[in-house]
């Protein structure tokens, strides 16, 4: 047992823990700037420090076991004038000259400055901002970076070398000179990034946001030559209403499809009927590649950031990808094909925009391999700032469902967006189509969960399949040794983001604890109400090859749904 | 008439066939707890600048367990005045080689490490000579002088960095990082080197040592008064009539003594404003205050320090704000750029100070006391938290001429 | 063998940047990519290390690299006057390189020979006491 005094408060505590984590046990919110759960410890920004009995200088809470005895004062006089001056210091290099900056940043709302400066009362500024002089790095399809915000607390180099085990970031030089920035200063667009958007989750300023589109988007919404068509990805419904109520884990499916309606969308369609969609195509796939002795393990190949990493760092396993398209670009491919036919619409006139959580959406609709399929994608963070322009009061919308050519789904598509379910959906008709028989219990709970890996055998009549998920592309590379060092799998469910699409990079940036459960919990309660639960049973997936597509794996569903990929030099 | 007391300085030690070894040899014989507890009555302290209780440091070591333990001898000289370690380097290597040998001995290490600032490139030169020397005469070796002790040395060479003279930017350089400091605890005794106890020891310590073991040399705890034991290798520059190496013996001389008798005064026709005694990263001594022992607990008890032993002598012609911006500049270009007090902290200091010398007007002491205190209380290291140091007491002392009001340190 | 008994085999990253440096006159993007290899490092972070150390160069630079100290000692003795009169003859300024690729100078701190200032380095050769007229004659004499 520690026995340690906070402020005041006398502290019991079992284990070794930081002076943070005991104060937060206290009830007491030390700020922090470059301190993030999950990653390593940095100890650079400082703001943290505190008073410790017996100590003249000061020490960082972040870093600083708590020692049996210690006497700490977490805002104490001395500790709060320090804080004050050191955020002068820290917000003079975020270049606020006030022209505009706080209004039009992407972070104008939930900025991590603004809300520490307001805890620790900031009064004064008496120091003039630095100009670095950097440009912004907009050499990427999916974010943009804005080295003048960057307050250099390394967050993102730690989430990109840590938690998705690549490391396209780095500190630059020393002194006055220290940057963060890419490979020799090349942009994102222009190294290994994979378009995650992980570390636009993880910085604390503007300094890294999407590509925006929605601008772009609601012009086109005026013009009224144009078809306008939306498709709204799974993990978009349980994360849309939290920009309005700053609460996570509500489901918002009906007000969305509303608010995409109002937002004056021509037609309101579902990514979740390509999600059963490419369950279809990629489940055929599987079972003829364990028939035909074809290439095993069959990797998922929804995940842009997955695809673009292995692409990049493991080129010789490019045909255990599934040649399927994701679910989105399957969408735009038979939005201007299908559905044109069916609506009567000629395609010239259609323009595809997806929503969707992630940032990397963004880099797969501009491939060379599947150019025309999708037009724009929005964030759910993009979508939330039009719906707010809009004047659209989302909260208290009524509900709408989604049009249905191209909008009915099952609860197997709901739960793509979530790490392990691609893999259970899959798993619901891959058993129903191998075995002939129907399945009682359609949980796999054995691929459920936020582990980083999880591995399962799955029973399939007489077929024992061997079954991996992985989340987070730090993960993904830990399987990808595993395969290398000659662990075998039939199939494995590969996500770039943790926690799967649910946590993209595109996704709200919420300060609530426990977001992910929050969302996943959603997601899973939305699949368990839905009567249609599996991707084979769904009446429009039927009717689309039934009418057009003809059968899975067809010669038309191959030209249309199936894609080619490409190795990436480093 | 002062002299100096020669006890690390002497003849070129260079010919490796020629050296004895003896305090290796005594150390051998007396073991490592003896050698331990004869360090520690020496009260021999850290010659870097931390002056931290050598013998303490080895104890601590020794006690500790580890997979490996590693011993690295500290050559990355950079603070500006200082050039002792480069002597010791370059004229008497076998002894800095016995010290390492010898702390290795003490802490339980068979691996060492000498890290030397790239710029030294006639110490690289000599010493990797001399460790080639020593591996083909079996000093360096699994069975050295016959006992059951090893060692096995390797030079890594600095690559122009400051900041990784202090102990765990040293330690994050030779692992091939940027030489960003490192968060203590947990403290290179329990986690340095590749996360094995290491001791950082500088040259001059590690030649002290040898000293102490020696049988033929002084006994070191004899020497210099209480507190400040031994003799320390001084570096005077500036503006002298001698700048050169010396070395006094603690306590025996003034520093009064050691500017105009050593090194012969202050350049003809100039006179004397203050003395920076341990490098740019302590506190001014005014001209008028040096008639003092030099000692650890003298320059302690005025606010200052000895520092690395880099005693620079500044006369009146000096423009005092050229001074303090050309200190400041080095902080700035200097720092590794981690935390914010001491990057951001350092670098506004340096323009406000740039500001000031260009437009002439009053200067906002209360800032300068604030960013002062700001990097001086929350900075990662040593470098931050002394970075301020110098011009702290320049504008403590000379406020006035510079038309800046007000305390300096709140 | 344990972790960190093969990390003291192995060469010290530094080593091989320095061995680099002295071969090429910079690093290569190609020796970067080799080494991120054999380190297991992203590349990105064997910039970072490159860019923090001045002794390292991701550029080439000149055939002599003129280091010359302007640290307080050698200040108070007069290296401004070197600087200036160096600057002026090789018309650059610090981290600059001449067109014809001869000279890159870099102004620097302490080169630990404070009581032989002012003090210049070619390469790897130190000069000491130095004036405007020494260091030009020393350049003068760099074919």
């Amino acid at each position: 047992m520690l026995k340690a005094v906070i402020d005041g408060i006398e502290m019991e505590l079992k284990e070794k823990m930081s002076i943070l984590d005991a104060a937060k046990k206290a009830k007491i919110n030390i700020p922090t700037l470059c301190y993030e759960e999950g990653l390593s410890i940095y100890g650079g920004c400082r703001l943290c420090v505190v008073e410790i009995e017996g100590e003249e200088l000061l020490k960082p809470a972040c870093a600083t076991d708590i020692q049996a005895g210690m006497e700490i004062k977490t805002h104490s006089k001395k500790v709060r004038n320090l804080r004050k001056n050191l955020f002068e210091l820290i917000i003079a290099t975020h270049n606020i000259d006030c022209q505009l900056n706080c209004l039009t940043c992407s972070r104008a709302n939930n900025c991590e400055l603004k809300n520490i400066a307001e805890d620790i009362g900031v009064s004064k500024m008496r120091l003039d901002p630095i100009k670095r002089g950097e440009g912004i790095d907009n050499s990427s399809y999916s974010i943009i970076r804005e080295p003048e915000k960057c307050i250099s607390c390394n967050r993102c180099i730690r989430k990109c070398e840590e938690v998705q085990g690549i490391g396209i970031f780095t500190t630059a030089n020393r002194g006055p000179e220290t940057v963060v920035t890419t490979f020799k200063n090349r942009g994102m667009g222009n190294v290994e990034c994979t378009n995650c958007g992980q570390c636009i989750l993880s910085c604390p300023t503007g300094a890294l946001h999407e590509l925006y589109q929605k601008d772009i988007v609601l012009d086109i919404l005026s013009d009224q030559t144009k078809h306008v068509v939306v498709q709204t990805a799974p993990a978009v419904r349980v994360a849309i209403s939290e920009p309005f109520s700053n609460q996570a884990g509500d489901i918002s499916t009906g007000q969305l499809v509303t608010a995409l309606k109002r937002l004056g969308f021509d037609a309101v369609f579902d990514t979740n009927f390509t999600a059963d969609l490419t369950i279809m195509e990629e489940g055929t796939e599987l079972i003829e590649r364990i028939n035909s002795g074809g290439k095993l393990p069959l990797f998922t190949s929804c995940s842009p950031g997955w695809i673009k990493f292995i692409e990049h760092f493991y080129p010789e396993y490019l045909d255990n990808l599934s040649s399927a398209k994701s679910p989105q670009q399957m969408f735009g491919a038979l939005a201007k094909t299908y559905y044109a036919e069916e609506a009567g619409i000629d395609p010239e006139d259609i323009v595809v925009v997806s929503v969707m959580p992630c940032t990397a959406k963004k880099f797969e609709a501009k491939r060379d391999e599947m150019a025309g399929d999708v037009d724009y994608v929005l964030t759910t963070r993009e979508l939330a700032a039009m719906i707010k322009s809009a004047g659209i009061d989302f909260l208290n919308l009524e509900e709408s469902e989604y049009d249905e050519l191209l909008g009915v789904s099952s609860g197997a598509a709901d739960i793509f967006g979530t790490t392990g379910g691609v893999m259970e959906a899959a798993l619901r008709t891959a058993t129903e189509l191998i075995t002939g028989q129907e399945l009682e219990n359609i949980d796999f709970d054995s691929v459920r969960g936020l582990e980083g890996i999880k591995k399962a055998e799955v029973e399939i009549g007489e077929l024992k399949l061997k079954a991996a998920v992985a989340h987070g592309l730090g993960n993904a590379r830990r399987v990808m040794e595993m395969i290398k060092e000659g662990e075998e799998f039939d199939f494995v469910e590969f996500m770039a983001c943790p926690g799967g699409c649910m946590g993209g990079g595109g996704q709200p940036i919420s300060c609530a604890d426990n977001v992910l459960e929050k969302r996943q919990q959603a997601i899973y309660r939305i699949d368990k109400e839905k009567k249609l639960r599996k991707s084979h049973e769904n009446p429009y997936i039927k009717k689309l090859y039934d009418n057009y597509l003809e059968k899975p794996g067809s010669e038309k569903a191959h030209r249309l749904l199936h894609t080619k990929y490409k190795a990436r030099k480093i | 008439m002062v002299s100096e007391k020669l006890y690390l300085k002497g003849d070129k030690l260079l010919n490796i066939l020629d050296y004895d070894f003896k305090s290796i040899k005594n150390a051998l014989r007396m073991g490592r707890k003896e050698t331990i507890q004869k360090i520690k009555d020496s009260e021999l302290k850290g010659r870097g600048g931390a002056a931290f209780p050598t013998g303490l440091k080895w104890q601590l070591a020794s006690e500790v367990e580890g997979e490996e333990k590693f011993l690295v001898c500290n050559a990355d000289e950079g603070e500006p005045g200082t050039f002792k370690d480069r002597y010791l380097l370059e004229e008497r290597p076998l002894k800095v080689l016995e010290g390492i040998m010898l702390a290795a001995f003490a802490i339980g290490a068979d691996k060492a490490y000498i890290y030397i600032r790239g710029e030294y490139t006639r110490a690289i030169e000599v010493f990797t000579e001399i460790i080639a020397a020593a591996r083909k005469n079996k000093i360096l070796d699994s069975k050295i002088f016959d006992s059951n002790f090893k060692l096995e040395i390797k030079l890594v060479r600095g690559a122009g960095a400051y900041v990784c003279g202090d102990e765990t930017s040293l330690l994050n350089s030779i692992e091939g990082k940027r030489g960003r400091s490192r968060i203590k605890p947990p403290y290179p005794i329990q986690e340095g080197l590749f996360s094995q106890p290491t001791v950082v020891n500088n040259v001059e310590s590690l030649c002290c040592a040898a000293e102490v073991l020696n049988p033929d040399s002084e006994e070191f705890a004899n020497l210099g008064i209480e507190g400040s034991r031994g003799t320390k290798l001084l570096c005077l520059s500036g503006d002298l009539n001698k700048p050169g190496l010396y070395e006094v013996e603690f306590g025996k001389i003034t520093l009064q003594e050691i500017i105009y008798d050593l090194a012969g005064g202050i350049k003809a026709g100039e006179n004397l404003k203050f003395v920076i005694p341990g490098g740019i990263s302590t506190a001014l001594i005014t001209a008028k205050d040096l008639d003092f022992p030099y000692s650890y607990q003298a320059f302690e008890k005025r606010g200052s320090s000895l520092g690395s032993g880099a005693v620079i002598a500044v006369s009146k012609k000096h423009d005092l704000l050229d001074l303090m911006l050309n200190v400041s500049r080095f902080y700035m270009d200097e720092t590794c750029g981690t935390c914010f007090p001491c990057r951001e902290g350092n670098r506004q200091i340096n323009k406000i100070l740039k500001e000031f010398k260009n437009s002439g007007q009053k200067i906002d002491a209360e800032l300068i006391s604030d960013i002062g205190n700001t990097i001086r209380l929350a900075a990662r290291c040593g470098l931050g938290q002394s970075s301020l140091n110098f011009i702290s007491s320049v504008i403590e002392n000379y406020g006035q001429e510079l038309k800046i009001g007000g305390k300096i340190y709140a | 063998m344990s972790k960190a008994r093969s990390l003291f085999y192995q060469d010290s990253l530094l080593e091989k940047l320095h061995e680099v440096q002295s071969t090429y006159g910079y690093i290569p993007e190609t020796v970067i990519k080799e080494l991120a290899e054999k380190y297991q490092l992203p590349r990105a972070n064997i910039y970072g290390v490159i860019s923090f150390y001045s002794m390292f160069y991701t550029e080439p630079t000149g055939k002599y690299i003129i280091r010359i100290c302007d640290s307080i000692s050698c200040h108070l003795n007069q290296s401004e006057s070197v600087l200036k009169a160096v600057k002026s003859y090789l018309n650059l300024e610090s981290h600059q390189t001449t067109k014809d690729k001869k000279f890159t100078l870099e102004v620097v701190e302490c080169l630990g020979h404070c009581g032989e200032g002012p003090v210049m380095m070619v390469n790897n050769k130190i000069y000491t006491k130095i004036d405007g007229n020494k260091a030009l004659e020393i350049l003068g004499g760099c074919i």
